[in-house]
């Protein structure tokens, strides 16, 4: 099976889209945590669902992280967003959230998922509001936790061939925080997707 | 028919699936009081909508987490964003009885729920929407199956007789050992043992007794470790356990206090009652042993000599 490809013109439009929606998402982090958050440039590609866990830019395959995902669909665009967090994030993303209780893996979900709620949501509507459309979203699933990257992308079983993956990594101005955010649209997405991209393109 | 009909005619329909709809609807405003409180939610919390109306949400629902709840919604506020919960993360925001009381192994309703901003016609937020969902099965059917891969993982590592790491398990768990003294150099003592003339036990009392014996010397050599000391049946009537952090002389002290306590100890099956006596070897690990196998060579050359000591007696191995 051939790689999905996705035109140059398409790509850099939909990179600025997201750049957009998750400056959007990074704000309201901000906001949340009150403290400045730095921005990766997205990174847009098509992958097969062994490249992933080896192809992000942010971290490596072999750290320890935690994972969210959710499912998101509307119209004919549909996939998932996921939330990987470097396991050494938690420390000071549960002092900036004023958790005050003990650090075990119970406090972690919680905090991953409150962190979860504000970037998928908003840098999914971004996106959304500017293709003109809207999304209807499925219940956070915790992917795993304290696991090799490559673990939590085991996708031997994948039922898909191969989808379109962007990445964006966020960091925290002086915290030892870092996490990468992940939108992964499947194959049938790319026709509806490339004709809303070209109205903004004409 | 008018405009305005219509859409009160519309509007009528509308509200009533909101209201029979089997999920939780519930609006509250900035103060957490109640404006919204659908069948759903009055059916299983047992408060008619009259009841509850303006309430204050933490009044009527004492179970509800305030600091938590409130931590939620506030970023829903502030950042008309949506927020969910999950049953992994807290299995219900209310008390609910889970929906087949009879046939259900569930004691409650396990609950997920998103938390909606709603815009006012200024595009305001002053009130969230709650939607809470029943997800008792999917949580129970989880629940369960965790559980029994749990009890399968124990069922793969230990002795059915003796409840002590089966010796493929231990195996393994000396493997990890034998690489962290070659990265850290630290103490480390293994100590072998078997019940003596234990084929006398068998024939004379009857197998059964025998796996008393084998029963009662696990629990003893239990009662003599600390928690981090690691113990395996490695056959018939043969026990291995790594020392962590034990030399030798170490080790030996441990080894003769397992053997006086089996000594003293009286196994009782049926009618029958016996004592019985082990013989120990020991090896403390150093860079002359070439393997894991060699290790445990070392330990079994000194329990074979504890056994030509005339047995019931502990031998620290210094061959090379």
């Amino acid at each position: 099976m051939a790689l999905i490809k996705i035109s140059e013109e398409h790509r850099d439009a939909l990179q600025e889209i997201t750049n957009v929606a998750m400056g959007q998402a990074g704000d309201k982090l901000a906001r949340l945590l009150d403290t400045f958050v730095i921005l990766s440039i997205p990174h847009i590609e098509a992958m097969r669902p062994s490249d992933i866990a080896m192809a992000l830019h942010a971290i490596d395959a072999n750290e320890s992280v935690s994972g969210v995902c959710q499912g998101f669909i509307g119209g004919g665009i549909s996939g998932e967003a996921m939330l990987l967090f470097n396991d050494t994030s938690f420390t000071d993303l549960a002092k900036l959230l004023d958790y005050d209780d003990e650090l075990d893996e119970q406090a972690e979900r919680e905090l991953l998922m409150d962190t979860t709620n504000v970037l998928f949501g908003a840098c999914l509507k971004g996106i959304a509001e500017q293709i003109d459309m809207e999304f209807s979203f499925g219940s956070p699933t915790v992917l795993g936790q304290h696991q090799k990257v490559s673990e939590i992308f085991q996708m031997e079983n994948a039922k898909w061939e191969s989808a379109l993956v962007t990445e964006i990594s966020y960091e925290l101005e002086g915290y030892n925080v870092q996490c990468d955010l992940l939108i992964i649209m499947t194959e049938d997405s790319l026709d509806l997707l490339t004709k809303k991209l070209d109205y903004l393109l004409e | 028919m008018t405009e305005n009909n219509k859409f009160l005619d519309d509007f009528h329909w509308l509200m009533d699936v909101l209201q029979h709809i089997d999920v939780g609807l519930v609006i509250l405003d900035r103060e957490f009081n109640v404006q919204l409180w659908n069948a759903f939610m009055q059916n299983h919390s047992a408060k008619s909508a009259a009841d509850i109306l303006g309430a204050n949400i933490f009044k009527s629902f004492p179970e509800l987490p305030e600091s938590w709840f409130r931590r939620k919604v506030q970023t829903v506020f502030e950042l008309q964003n949506q927020a969910f919960t999950t049953w992994e993360q807290r299995p219900y925001l209310f008390k609910f009885k889970n929906y087949r009381p009879i046939t259900s192994i569930a004691d409650f309703m396990y609950q997920n729920s998103t938390i909606i901003p709603l815009k006012d016609a200024r595009g305001n937020v002053e009130q969230i929407c709650l939607i809470l969902y029943d997800v008792t099965e999917v949580a129970v059917n989880r629940i369960q199956i965790q559980e029994a891969s749990e009890k399968l993982r124990v069922l793969a590592r230990t002795d059915g007789l003796t409840n002590l790491l089966n010796r493929k398990t231990w195996e393994q768990e000396l493997d990890v050992e034998f690489k962290r003294f070659a990265r850290h150099h630290h103490k480390t003592s293994l100590v072998m043992f078997d019940i003596d003339h234990f084929k006398k036990v068998n024939d004379g009392y009857g197998h059964p007794a025998g796996d008393e014996a084998i029963r009662e010397a696990s629990r003893v050599l239990r009662e003599n470790l600390r928690d981090i000391d690691i113990a395996g049946r490695y056959g018939g009537e043969e026990f291995t356990v790594i020392l962590v952090d034990t030399d030798a002389d170490g080790a030996f002290i441990v080894a003769e206090r397992i053997r006086q306590a089996i000594e003293a100890n009286t196994v009782t099956y049926e009618d029958i009652t016996f004592q019985y006596t082990i013989s120990l070897g020991i090896c403390e690990l150093s860079n002359a042993v070439t393997d894991k196998t060699n290790w445990i060579d070392r330990a079994d050359k000194g329990l074979y000599e504890a056994k030509n000591n005339g047995r019931n007696n502990t031998v620290i191995y210094n061959g090379s």
